[in-house]
């Protein structure tokens, strides 16, 4: 019976706690630059893994509050940059949780540039309204006092954290554990055998809700489970 | 306003001439009702600035977890001593930014001092040349020039004491004291607050060999960097939004300021704040402000300063004043630089924030606009596209139709707008406050220091 778990999942103690930390980063401005889509692709090819980094997930946290119309820099770029839609929606279509490394974001990335400049080989060489600056994130990992031994502590962890913290955990989490999952899916199932609640926080999306948006909505599911 | 720079017919709109500092009201209004507007009252003295905010005071804007952030990171850096250079105590917007700074860094207990640098007229005219041309101006660097910046280079190098971990010289004027660096081993970095894209030779020439022995190097814009030795990390220019000209005004404020300019608020306003420049392109919001009053109702109002001290600001503002002919509805004030209160009140009053600059450093009238969750229209140029991504933290124009198109547009889609505002303000809070930049001071510190390792995106 549904009310007669609340208690025992509510207090239930896990396995091994759930240590929230948050990240801070500081921005390092690149080597690389680009003044068309040639010169983007040859940047892509060889730049720092924190640059990928930069211009994907973590640009994703410092846009976090628009819903939509804001996928990465590289889509951005392309379009109010270079005019070049077609681009921008092939990349704005990059969502950063279906990739584990940064290699594999790369690639993507690499081979949506590249095809698409096979195949409009004007637009190639046309040079860009502005630069594309490639910048690199420097990135500390910060403790917070928060951690969650069992789902209530765990809850109120989640409406405490700074949305850094959420972004640490929820959406960064991939390229640490190389598993299309987050931490707190992976906690969730592991630590407390709780898979229906990690699957429906794992579904969550991030393109269609800001970090706001995704902190209530956790909530909403784990409180649905006290 | 001097009086005698206006053209008599307009000067003498009002009942009497304006005082210095008043509003100069457009042409074309009858005198009766003129008359019966209130005259602003803005003292004609600074008045003593407020003190300086407790890092606690941002709690309700930025929230606890991200002031334990930086408390968190601020408690590694406990017994690490700091030094900023600069070259002036007050006025500029670098002397504001470190009277906001230096306390948060010192109250979070990084012990951070502050000294300025001293010289003779000879020096700061040759750091006035040196400034204007790595904006890209011409000025010649003879071996009298060499001199006088290297005398009182050494000068001050003789005065100051060099005995902190970390040392931070703010843009060209203290940038040779890094020669004082044999002494210790600290830390050095070089701050640079002005556009170095397009710099004379010359003058980079002389100075980088100086900055290449520097440890770090920060940028307001990546635009405005060059190719050094050292790192270069990105600091973006900030607001203070507790400061006067940002922080949360009374509504009887909001509404005693704009009794006092005679603005009607049952109508839209739409406002520039910028000195009377021509890079501010003000005559460009007058013709576009024109054209979208043939479809929309509104107010202009074109708030600044510059155009007592500046022979060119005063011609600018008399070309502002000829453009205004005689629309009732536009509004100049030309302002002293104390009137943060005020600017802040006309900003809050505005249903849309303008900023049509034709070139711009940072664009820090834009941020405010952006902070008091104004909807923004602004010229695509320096650092405005960073804060106004098109259509989504504002909307960024290239001409005066596009910028009529855009008032047009936003004074008649009021939910897209309040979104663009709400957007704006959030990407403020996220990038351009000064908490913001406290943390990246922190972090820089800590990495030059050693004092942390820095984590790839894909260690566990």
């Amino acid at each position: 019976m549904a009310t007669a778990e609340m208690p025992a999942v509510a207090g239930r103690w896990a396995r091994a706690p759930f240590y929230f930390n948050s990240a801070a980063h500081l921005m390092r401005i690149g080597r690389e630059k680009a003044c068309n889509l040639a010169e983007l692709l040859e940047a892509l090819r060889v730049c720092p893994d924190e640059s990928i980094f930069q211009h994907t997930f973590q640009t994703l946290r410092e846009h976090h509050f628009i819903r939509e119309g804001f996928s990465n820099d590289f889509a951005h770029w392309a379009f109010a940059a270079c005019n070049e839609v077609g681009l921008a929606e092939r990349l704005a279509g990059i969502d950063v949780r279906e990739f584990t490394s940064i290699a594999s974001l790369r690639q993507r990335l690499v081979d949506i540039v590249d095809s698409y400049g096979k195949q409009n080989p004007r637009a190639r060489e046309r040079t860009a309204f502005e630069p594309f600056y490639f910048a690199a994130s420097e990135l500390i990992v910060i403790p917070t006092p928060f951690v969650g031994r069992n789902l209530a502590e765990f809850a109120d962890g989640i409406r405490q954290v700074s949305l850094y913290s959420i972004h640490y955990h929820f959406i960064e989490a991939r390229l640490r554990l190389k598993l299309n999952s987050n931490d707190f899916s992976l906690w969730l199932e592991h630590e407390l055998d709780l898979a229906r609640l990690a699957d429906r926080i794992n579904q969550i999306d991030i393109y269609t809700a800001t970090l706001h948006d995704v902190r209530r909505t956790i909530l909403r599911v784990v409180q649905s489970a006290l | 306003m001097s009086d005698g720079k206006l053209p008599k017919s307009k000067a003498t709109l009002t009942s009497e001439p304006p005082p210095e500092g008043n509003s100069v009201q457009a042409p074309g209004v009858p005198e009766v009702e003129r008359r019966q507007r209130p005259r602003p009252k803005i003292s004609t003295t600074p008045p003593a600035p407020p003190p300086p905010p407790r890092l606690d005071d941002y709690e309700p804007i930025i929230g606890k977890p991200e002031l334990d952030d930086l408390r968190f990171l601020a408690r590694q850096l406990r017994g690490k001593t700091v030094k900023m250079v600069n070259s002036t105590a007050v006025g500029g917007g670098v002397a504001e930014m470190l009277n906001r700074l230096i306390p948060l860094l010192n109250e979070l207990e990084v012990e951070t001092k502050w000294e300025v640098i001293t010289g003779g007229n000879d020096f700061f005219e040759v750091t006035k040349g040196f400034h204007n041309a790595l904006h890209g101006g011409e000025y010649a660097v003879t071996q009298a020039v060499k001199d006088i910046f290297m005398m009182y280079t050494e000068q001050n190098r003789q005065r100051m004491q060099f005995v902190e971990d970390l040392f931070v010289m703010h843009d060209p004027q203290p940038a040779a004291l890094i020669t004082s660096r044999e002494r210790n081993r600290g830390c050095w970095v070089w701050r640079c607050h002005i556009d170095l894209s397009n710099p004379n030779p010359e003058v980079w020439g002389f100075l980088r060999p100086f900055i290449d022995q520097y440890d770090a190097a920060i940028f307001s814009s990546p635009a405005f960097s060059r190719q050094l030795a050292c790192p270069q990390y990105l600091f973006y220019p900030c607001i203070d939004p507790l400061s006067e000209k940002n922080k949360d005004l009374e509504e009887s404020v909001v509404a005693k300021v704009c009794d006092d300019f005679g603005l009607d608020r049952s109508r839209p306003i739409i406002t520039q704040i910028s000195r009377f420049d021509r890079l501010k392109d003000p005559v460009g919001v007058i013709q576009a402000y024109k054209l979208a009053k043939k479809y929309v109702d509104c107010q202009l109002v074109l708030a600044g300063g510059g155009a007592t001290d500046d022979p060119e600001g005063a011609a600018v503002l008399q070309e502002v004043m000829e453009e205004a002919d005689d629309d009732p509805d536009i509004i100049i004030l030309n302002l002293p630089p104390w009137s943060a209160i005020e600017i802040n009140a006309l900003q809050c009053a505005s249903t849309l924030v303008i900023q049509k600059s034709l070139k711009e450093g940072f664009g820090l009238t834009v941020t405010e606009g952006l902070w008091k969750g104004k909807p923004v229209i602004a010229g695509a140029v320096g650092g405005i596209p960073t804060q106004v991504i098109h259509k989504l933290t504002g909307v960024l124009v290239h001409s005066v139709e596009g910028c009529a198109y855009q008032i047009r547009y936003l004074l008649t889609h009021p939910e897209y707008a309040a979104q663009l505002g709400k957007n704006g303000r959030e990407h403020v809070k996220e990038n351009f406050l000064m908490t913001t930049n406290v943390k990246r001071w922190l972090l820089l510190f800590q990495i030059l220091l050693g004092m942390t390792r820095l984590h790839s995106p894909e260690e566990r």
